[in-house]
């Protein structure tokens, strides 16, 4: 530890000056947009936001497939990170390096892919049309569903990571102590692994949770403009017409959303279980 | 669980995380003219076309430009705070390390429209300058995060034992601490790169026409233009992202650091 702090300040504040200037003023001015009308301060901006039905269906369906893709993905994830821990040890990295690899690769290619599986001419449908099944395409992208898969695609890599890092940090003799003691798989999923890998659950519910709610590229190319979620429905806002407070609106309830997911999630961790 | 069970639940996984990949790649293989999978018939010739498309061409420079000088400021700004922020008693140490971490929590499209409007147009500030500065600001916590974690893993006394006999504090620094995190520095200038390169919402608002990331470049040729292209060159810059992370990890066990 050195104690000449005149030192210290000054290696330390050319980061943080320049990240206060050029992105927490510009960030906090387009906040406290929607909280002025007419010159003074009040709360019109979120009643008209929220009178209108369409901002309302994008604001819980942002919600849901929020919800909906972090749940999923922590039970997808348990399986898997259980699998990977019990793997021996010479596979084991290199099937973790297979999870991990989806996120080098940029999200605009791993959601063009479902293009080509989902769309008019894409395989989904070639079986589909093939088997007779149903005469002419089926629209599968522009739904809901298809949201929903791109964004379970590109989150659940993180959810399986942290599951893998909480769970390698449980004893290996536990889960067959519990077996041997009479325990179902049942309860020692939820007296044994669930409370020891809490942690893991937390870090990686909040990542997916948080990721969902603000990812962009997905609901654009798979969603388009029949399944708007808050993100895209910004963009619409601010391009299509110039509604600043509106976007002021939903960049306050973006950070609200993350925020809250995060106290609430990391409440959950630390409660007794 | 028997082996059998295990190897089916991470087959399927595996194959939901990278099938829809594999498939992408094939389908810039194809002859025709449309996208689709099986591809009609094998060629390169999508590939081919992917380096005679002006716009790609433009901003894939761009996309290298910002990725690579942008990473670099980060990390000129956010080696110095690293270590201060490590090797000092400072004043408000939680406050700066907030301030610092915020562009990861903030969502990418509130940033690009946060500067594109109290920022770009208040300043006359040029599109490719606002894309570096917000690039910059994107990829600082990342850098201050890696450099944190490799300077906690080197002892202070070796710099103070550098003092002592006789380096001033800037040498101790350039001649004991620089050398031993260099892997740390290059881990974080390759997990800046990738973040950067493949970045999206942030960039959105402050792209303008002839000015665009190749990501976004690569959006809007999607909405216009429905053949294997944008296949080929999606499988293009993931097989470049691999090679990267994989010899950064051969190299240097990029993985400790991240």
């Amino acid at each position: 530890m050195f104690l000449n702090r005149a030192e210290g300040l000054a290696l330390a504040l050319p980061a943080a000056l320049f990240t206060f200037l050029v992105f927490l003023v510009p960030v906090g001015i387009l906040l406290s947009v929607a909280f002025q009308s007419g010159g003074s301060w009040s709360l019109q901006g979120y009643v008209d936001f929220f009178a209108q039905p369409l901002n309302q269906t994008v604001f819980l369906r942002t919600l849901k497939l929020g919800i909906l893709v972090a749940g999923t993905s922590a039970v997808i994830g348990y399986l898997a990170a259980f699998c990977i821990v019990n793997l021996p040890p010479s596979s084991r990295g290199r099937i973790f390096g297979l999870v991990v690899l989806p996120l080098m690769i940029s999200p605009v290619a791993r959601t063009y892919a479902w293009i080509v599986i989902l769309g008019r001419t894409g395989i989904v449908n070639d079986v589909i049309t093939g088997l007779g099944l149903s005469d002419t395409p089926i629209r599968l992208l522009f739904t809901e569903t298809a949201v929903f898969i791109g964004l379970l695609q590109l989150f659940l890599p993180l959810m399986i990571i942290s599951l893998v890092s909480s769970m390698e940090n449980i004893p290996k003799d536990v889960v067959p102590a519990a077996r041997v003691l009479g325990a179902s798989w049942f309860q020692v999923f939820f007296r044994v692994i669930l409370p020891l890998t809490k942690e893991g659950l937390v870090i990686g519910g909040t990542l997916v949770f948080t990721g969902a709610l603000t990812a962009y590229i997905t609901p654009a190319i798979l969603g388009g403009s029949k399944v708007l979620m808050l993100e895209t429905l910004l963009y619409q806002k601010v391009n299509f017409s110039n509604d600043f407070v509106s976007a002021s609106v939903i960049a306050m309830i973006l950070i609200v959303m993350c925020f809250s997911a995060n106290l609430a999630l990391k409440r959950l961790a630390s409660a007794k279980g | 669980m028997s082996r059998l069970s295990i190897w089916l639940i991470l087959g399927a996984t595996l194959t939901f995380l990278i099938g829809p990949f594999l498939i992408v790649i094939f389908a810039g293989l194809s002859a025709g003219e449309a996208l689709a999978f099986p591809p009609q018939g094998l060629s390169l010739k999508w590939y081919a076309k992917v380096f005679t498309v002006e716009s790609f061409r433009a901003s894939f420079a761009l996309s290298m430009f910002l990725a690579i000088f942008g990473t670099i400021a980060a990390l000129i700004i956010g080696i110095p705070a690293a270590y201060a922020l490590n090797r000092y008693d400072l004043p408000g140490a939680e406050t700066i390390r907030t301030i610092v971490a915020a562009p990861i929590i903030v969502p990418g499209i509130i940033v690009g429209l946060a500067l594109l409007r109290y920022f770009v147009v208040p300043l006359d500030v040029t599109i490719t300058m606002a894309l570096f500065v917000t690039h910059t600001a994107l990829v600082l916590p990342y850098a201050v995060r890696v450099v944190s974690s490799s300077l906690n893993n080197l002892r202070a006394d070796m710099e103070e034992a550098a003092v002592v006999l006789g380096c001033t504090r800037f040498q101790a620094f350039t001649k004991v601490v620089l050398p031993n995190i260099r892997g740390g520095i290059l881990a974080a200038f390759i997990l800046g790169f990738v973040t950067s390169f493949n970045e999206v919402p942030a960039s959105l608002f402050l792209s303008g026409p002839g000015v665009r990331t190749l990501p976004i470049d690569m959006l809007s040729y999607m909405e216009i233009t429905f053949d294997p292209s944008v296949a080929a060159l999606s499988a293009l810059l993931a097989f470049m992202s691999v090679a990267i992370v994989f010899a950064a990890e051969r190299l240097l066990g990029f993985s400790r650091y991240v």
